[in-house]
């Protein structure tokens, strides 16, 4: 087991560990501090943090929430030594935006007004057609495109797969709110990913 | 048209809540109801499972994510002076 491996030493272990988590601890990281560069000091703070921390984890949560745990924390502080405003307080102008541009639906006066116009097409076979290089590229930088709250929220929950309840518990984000972030993200990813499509078939 | 009823627009926000199962009865009937009879906002629902899943995918992609190779050996050293018992840091 991992944990195992870690506490007895093995350093390819850890190097796996950091590995796979560096990236998406830095995008929780960046919501709250004003520039990568800070981010990534606020991760490799995390990552001593862990180091020290090892032998008291006890298990209560997964390593991967202990290590999200650990990272917002240090990322709040850091973000109030820099006096920027807590970034999840309220929802931002990002996320007041509708997920589907307006014109996308029938208006008043229209034979069903708020019903689709153009409505979305049917993908087919989309996990395949994603698979290629060039669309990973284009999803990671759809993602990477998002208001760093919107990253943060999408990470968690989606990339990571933690529990709508520990993400409103790392973040002091309403239940509310959550939802509000995270489907606002998956909305503009997949506008994103329906460009590509058309495209595709352009 | 009857006054209780979901359109298109107002589903594409509520795609999210209804996927967390985080619905009130009385919304998520009326959701329901909308989504048996147009197929259009299925497929949107559709589209945004899709996507939930397949940023996962997006970023898995291993090494060139890690840290700069300076600042892995750092931490390593960091590791293993902790595991071999010396003083933190």
């Amino acid at each position: 087991m991992l944990l195992d491996a870690l506490r007895a030493g093995d350093e390819d272990a850890f190097v796996a560990l950091v590995t796979r988590y560096h990236a998406s601890l830095k995008r929780v990281a960046r919501a709250y501090v004003s520039t990568d560069a800070v981010a990534e000091e606020v991760v490799q703070e995390t990552w001593l943090a862990v180091v020290d921390g090892l032998d008291r984890f006890e298990q209560r949560a997964t390593l991967k929430t202990w290590l999200f745990h650990i990272l917002a924390n240090k990322a709040k502080t850091r973000g109030v030594r820099e006096r920027r405003s807590v970034p999840f307080a309220s929802l931002g102008p990002a996320d007041a935006q509708p997920s589907v541009p307006p014109d996308r639906f029938q208006a008043e006066g229209d034979a069903w007004p708020g019903h689709w116009a153009v409505p979305p097409r049917p993908w087919e076979d989309p996990e395949r057609r994603l698979q290629s290089l060039e669309a990973r590229e284009r999803l990671r930088a759809a993602i990477g495109a998002l208001p760093e709250t919107q990253q943060a929220v999408l990470t968690l929950r989606d990339v990571e797969g933690l529990e709508a309840d520990e993400v409103c518990m790392l973040l002091d984000l309403s239940a509310g709110n959550q939802r509000v972030i995270l489907h606002r993200a998956r909305a503009r990813v997949r506008a994103e990913v329906e460009r590509y499509f058309e495209e595709e078939l352009a | 048209m009857s006054f209780d009823e979901i359109v298109c627009r107002e589903f594409a926000e509520l795609a999210t809540d209804y996927l967390d199962g985080a619905m009130p009865e009385p919304t998520l009937e009326l959701v329901e109801e909308h989504l048996a009879m147009c197929d259009w906002c299925r497929d949107y629902l559709h589209q945004i499972r899709t996507t939930a899943e397949v940023v996962a995918d997006a970023e898995d992609d291993g090494p060139r994510f890690a840290p700069a190779e300076p600042v892995m050996q750092q931490l390593v050293g960091a590791f293993r002076r902790r595991r071999q018992g010396g003083p933190p840091g």
